[in-house]
Formats: structure tokens, sequence, C-alpha cells
């Protein structure tokens, strides 16, 4: 359950943003820049958490009136194997000691709904997390280690998958097919039957900065509500780019599995954030970045 | 000979209902609160629950029924009944303390021939472990719905009686009273009893969530459960009075209070009780329906919506607010401008800081961009959708329970969202 401890928004005095140069942390440092925010973005530039001595850096930037919000993880394009399993480890304990010298003010990880199984299709904040990969079960230790060693409220919000301009990562989904389109043609996973919630980056910043200023704890599915096929949002992207664009399909190779969100908790906790609908959200990218952009 | 004297203690709702009952078989009942000043009230004939036939029933049977809040006069029954409330936690949880304090002060007061019967829903293994001395304890199921209160009491299916012994037969002065609403009587052992009316609320509530969990699919391929339910109605197996109406999940308290009890009962005794956990996660789910409904086809597209809502009590004929669908809603739309009406409850009820009131269900849609219909009340199913289409601003409709007829609506150019229909 989520629950905000700021009834009325209140801006924090300053929030850090740990993973400012990807791909959800950038969105979320513009966020917090129209809304007059202080912001103190770190990529592994600033500082480096998979680098020995790493939490001293990051404790020596960090104060006690700080929210603090993580978005760093290296993510499945970066490996799906056990270093990269560990190293995402390190990063995370490299936080908890900073935060052993410096307890922020409120604390606020992007973790992902890859910690539920498709064993459950509609999946809400009660839904048990029972990871099926080390990318799930890494986010879900990264959850129990910050529940134990933060000693501010900490929020958690569980980001389905999520596209827009700027994504690097090029995983399954409307940015992917935004690029096979380009080519002329989209191919599917099978016939792309699964269904999945897609959710617009600028959407999952504001939810993280309407978690920032409500100062909201406990844990929340950042996600839209409305579940599509992949046949579904790739016809979505290929009606952008004409008549020219052919949506094709392949001999399945893996089961079916569909995932839907129950939206509850988020209409409960921000009754007036309004979601982009997926259809919307495939022409506003294609507004914004025109046939060839990313 | 003259006929044994009943008493209640406890004027709850389940309390004047059944005593009410008693009285109009021609038993004279004693009534007892240690509240004075609800006592008062009741003398008055001011009752304190909304209840269809209550009133009459009281007022036709007034010479034989006792209303005090003097323990003494409980000296007198041959037959007392706890009728008390247990209040709950939001976990189901029940405090017992205040019963077995009732319990234990009404003992002491019962004369040499009076007999003790636990009326209350009470966990399994209650009533067996009450000691009191000489006092004969019994435990009773009770089965009131609120809204048919009085037609449940005076004409119960059936009586479930709890026993120290099931073999013995029931005391005379039980019997007698029983036997004069003239079902049959089922006397068990204290735990089968106890677990007998948690039993019927499981049976309901599995109706209730198969009912629920299907009508949620009608609405997304596009099938209509009202449909549907006259096809179960006929199956034997199911049966006409079977609970098919979809709602907005399990509510009330007492159907949660026995499914937490199940779930306690089975983790202790290492039982599976998984089914029941799915009853409850299904009813939180369907609970927020008209919230979802709601944001889906207003809230996400409409600035500064106005939202109309008829209904607030917890059910029709009730002024109870308890675990009200309405209030539960109103809860969540505190950004939102509303104007509500109730038959029963006043707008102030609902405790919303932007929400106006009307005099009539009419008078609360003038400039309305959304009807929302939480209490089915009688008196909104005779409202024309034509005149609710020419009042309201906006066209859309949320009915969960069907109060207005679908096609008709359609017919005044309303957008009309009812549970268990697709095809919107």
């Amino acid at each position: 359950m989520l629950e905000n401890l700021n009834q009325a928004p209140q801006k924090p005095q300053r929030v850090v943003v740990i993973g400012a140069s990807g791909f959800v942390g950038r969105n979320l440092a513009q966020k917090l820049e129209q809304a007059g925010i202080d912001c103190l973005g770190l990529g592994s530039k600033q500082v480096d958490l998979l680098a020995q001595g790493s939490h001293e850096a990051l404790a020596g930037m960090l104060t006690p009136q700080d929210a603090l919000v993580m978005c760093s993880a290296l993510t499945p394009d970066k490996g799906r194997g056990i270093g990269t399993f560990m190293n995402n480890m390190v990063m995370v304990e490299n936080l908890c000691r900073a935060m052993e010298s410096v307890t922020p003010d409120y604390v606020l990880y992007l973790s992902s709904d890859a910690v539920y199984s498709f064993d459950q299709a509609l999946v809400s904040e009660e839904t048990p997390a029972t990871p099926e990969d080390l990318y799930g079960t890494m986010h879900f230790a990264r959850e129990m280690m910050l529940k134990d060693a933060c000693q501010a409220p900490l929020g958690i919000l569980r980001s389905t998958l999520v596209y827009g301009p700027g994504d690097t990562h090029n995983s399954y989904g409307p940015n992917r097919f935004r690029r096979m389109a380009r080519d002329g043609e989209i191919t599917l996973f099978g016939g792309g039957e699964e269904t999945r919630d897609h959710i617009l980056v600028t959407d999952l910043a504001e939810i993280l900065l309407l978690m920032l200023t409500h100062k909201s704890a406990g844990l929340l599915n950042g996600a839209t509500g409305q579940s599509h096929s992949f046949a579904d949002a790739a016809q979505m992207v290929a009606d952008q780019f004409g008549d020219g664009v052919e949506v094709k399909t392949t001999p399945r190779a893996n089961p079916i599995t569909h995932r839907s969100f129950d939206s509850t908790a988020r209409l409960r906790a921000f009754p007036e954030l309004n979601l982009t609908p997926l259809d919307q959200g495939v022409r506003l990218v294609h507004e914004q970045l025109g046939p060839q952009g990313d | 000979m003259d006929k044994n004297v009943i008493g209640y203690a406890g004027m709850t709702h389940l309390g004047l209902n059944y005593a009410a009952a008693g009285a109009s078989k021609g038993f004279p009942v004693v009534c007892y609160d240690p509240d004075p000043d609800l006592i008062a009230k009741l003398n008055q004939g001011d009752l304190p629950v909304l209840e269809p036939g209550l009133d009459k029933l009281v007022a036709d049977n007034r010479d034989r029924l006792t209303f005090t809040a003097d323990p003494d006069q409980l000296a007198g029954c041959d037959l007392l009944y706890i009728a008390q409330d247990i209040p709950t936690d939001d976990q189901g949880r029940s405090d017992l303390e205040p019963i077995k304090g009732l319990i234990a002060e009404a003992a002491s007061h019962l004369g040499p021939r009076g007999h003790l019967c636990v009326l209350c829903q009470v966990p399994p293994g209650f009533t067996g472990a009450l000691d009191l001395g000489p006092v004969p304890v019994y435990y009773q199921v009770e089965t009131l719905i609120f809204g048919r209160a009085v037609e449940r009491a005076l004409y119960p299916e059936r009586f479930i009686v709890g026993c120290p012994d099931p073999s013995q037969p029931l005391p005379p002065v039980m019997a007698e009273y029983l036997e004069s609403f003239g079902c049959p009587i089922l006397p068990m052992r204290f735990e089968s009893a106890e677990l007998c009316k948690i039993a019927i609320n499981c049976f309901l509530v599995s109706s209730v969530s198969t009912t629920n969990t299907l009508a949620g699919l009608c609405e997304k391929i596009g099938a209509d459960w009202q449909e549907i339910a006259p096809a179960l109605r006929l199956d034997q197996r199911i049966g006409p009075k079977a609970y098919l109406m979809p709602g907005l999940g399990i509510a009330g308290g007492n159907l949660e209070r026995d499914l937490a009890t199940v779930c306690r009962l089975g983790d202790a005794h290492g039982c599976e009780v998984g089914v029941v956990r799915s009853w409850i996660k299904n009813s939180y789910y369907r609970r927020f329906w008209a919230l979802r409904t709601l944001h889906e086809v207003i809230l996400q597209n409409m600035a500064d919506p106005l939202i109309a809502v008829w209904g607030l009590a917890y059910k029709e004929d009730t002024h109870s607010i308890k675990n009200s669908p309405s209030l539960a809603l109103i809860g969540q739309l505190h950004p939102f401008r509303l104007q509500a009406y109730d038959p029963a409850v006043p707008v102030e009820a609902a405790g919303h800081p932007s929400i106006s009131g009307g005099e009539s269900e009419m008078e609360v849609l003038e400039d309305a961009d959304v009807l929302v219909i939480m209490t089915p009340w009688k008196q909104f199913k005779e409202a024309v959708p034509e005149r609710i289409a020419a009042k309201m601003k906006g066209r859309v409709v949320i009915d969960p329970y069907r109060v207005l007829d679908a096609a008709q609506c359609e017919g005044a150019g309303l957008e009309h969202y009812s549970l268990g229909i697709g095809g919107r």
C-alpha cells in the first residue's frame, strides 16, 4: 500500500537523482526543472557506484534534507547473467552504505514489474513478488536491501515497459517497433498476441514527481492500467509511418503470456493524474521525433 | 398458562428486529440495553434503525415489548438472547471483550429459570468456553440481512442451535419459542453451529465471487450477465435464489469477518484456505469498479467535472452507512466537485470537502457531467431516463446495479455503464 505522507504536495528542498543520464532519470530531471525543484543529477561519471569507495563519494554529496531517487540499473540489454546481477547488487550496496553516513529525508526507488511472475496476468501492489529471472530477482533484492538499510520513508515504483524518445535499451515494444518501421517491416514474436501495459516515459517521470512531492511511502506499480497486444502496439506504430510498413508475424517459439495492471492504487493515490493512452503516446512520440528519430 | 418471557440484551439492528418478531408470536419480550438514551428513544417509538416493516411490527406488538436499561428486569426472563454487535477491525478481527462483559452482566441478573443464548456472530469455540455457572448456555445462528431483517426474523428458513449436548432435547422454553416460528430446528454441537454460520456465509461469498468474476469477464468480451443468470437459476444445483447479482465485492463487515476467521483457523490448523484468500482479493478488486470506470470514462477526459451521486446508504431501505460502497467511492474523489442525494442519509455524512446536496435525486443532476448510482433505492428505479438526460449536462451514467434500464438510457442518448455487461 502507498501512503502519501504529504497530503498536499510539497517541493523537496533538493532531489538527488542517481541515474540522471539514463532514459527515465533524464526525463525526471526535466520534470523537476519544470517544477522548479532543485535537482542534483548523478550519472556514473559523477559517481560510479561500482567503484570501491563510491559510497563515501556519494555520502559526501548527500544532505539530510535531500530526497534521493535511485533509477540506475544495468538493464537486460547489458546482460542477463550473474555478472550483471552482481554488479547491480554492488551499486545498491554502495548506496545503502552511503545512507548509513547520511540519511536523506526521503528515498524513492525505481523498480520493475519484472518482480512479478506471469502466473497471474492481472497484478496489483498486493500481488506477491515471485521473479522469474535474475533481472526481476535483482530488483526485488534491491527493494529488500533498501527496506533494510533505509531509515527514511521509502517509496518503490515498479514500472511496466517504458517507451518514448531517448530510449537506449531497444527492448521489445513500441520503441523497437519504431526502429523496425524505418526499414518498412515490423517483425513480431509469433503473432504478437501477448498483452502488456506500456507507459510513456514522461508519464512515468510524472508519477515519480508526484511521489516525491507527496513523499509517498510504500509500493506503487507504474502502469497505465490498459494493456494492448504487441500486435496492436506494432500496428499503432506502423500507422504513424503511412501505408508502407508491414507488420509480420513469425512462428511462435514461446508460450503466450499476458500482463495487466489493476490501477486502483494509483487512482486512489493520485486521483487527478491522467496518463497517456498508448495510441496517443505513440502518435506524440512520432510527432516529436519524426520518421527517422529514435 | 402464561407464556415464557423472552429477553434480548443489546438493542442493535439484530436485537430489535428479533425482539419484535418474538413479541409478534405472543411472547412477552424484555428488551434490554445498557444505554439509557437509546432506551428512552425506543420508549418514545423512535427506532434507531430503518428497516421495512419494523415500525409497524414494533407498534403492533408494543404491549408485549418492554424496553429497559435496568438489568434487574432480566431476572424474569426464561430465555435471554445476547444480541450485541461485535466490533471488528479492518482485518476482520473481532473484539470479543464487550460481548463477554455483556454476557457476564446479563447472566448475573438471570433468575434460576433463566437460559442464555448467544445470538451474535462469534468464532468457533467461543460459546463452549463460556463458564456461566448454573446458567444453561446455547448458541443460535442469526441470518440478518439489512433491508430484509423483519422478513428474516419473522419467517426464518430454519433455526441452527449450538448445544452443550445435541443428543439431549432442547430445554422446553427454547423449544416452545423456536417452534412458534414453524420452521425446522437443527440442534448441533457448539462448534458445528458456530462454523455453520461461517459455512453459510462462505457459500454465499463463493456465489458472489463467482458471479463478480464472470460478470467482470462479461464486461470485457461483450457478454451480458443478466442473460446468463436466469439459465443458472434454472439449474437445480445452483438454484432460483442463488446470489447471482453482480456487486461491488462483498461488503457489510460480517462476511469479511467470517472469511478472516476461516483464514486464521485454517492457518492455525494447517488447512489449505487459498480459495478464501482469493475471494477476499476478488472482493477488494471489484469494490473499486465504479472508481475505475469513473476515471476511465470521465475523469481522465475532462477537467473539473461535476459528479452527481445517487445514494449514500450501505444499501437500499437502510440508513446505515457502515461499509457503504458509495462513501468508499466518494472518499476517493476529494479533488472533484460532487452533488449527492440519498432518501435516508444526509449529504454531510459523506465527509467530502466539495459536496452539496439537494431535495431530490433530480435536483442534484443539475449541470452534472456524470451520474453515478451507488445505492439501488426503489425511487431511483422510477426515474425516467429522458428526464435525466434533459437535466444533466453530460451523457454518462455509471449504474453498477442496473437501477435504470440500459435500453431506455440508450434511447435517451445516455451512455450507460453497469456491472456484468460488455460491448460499450
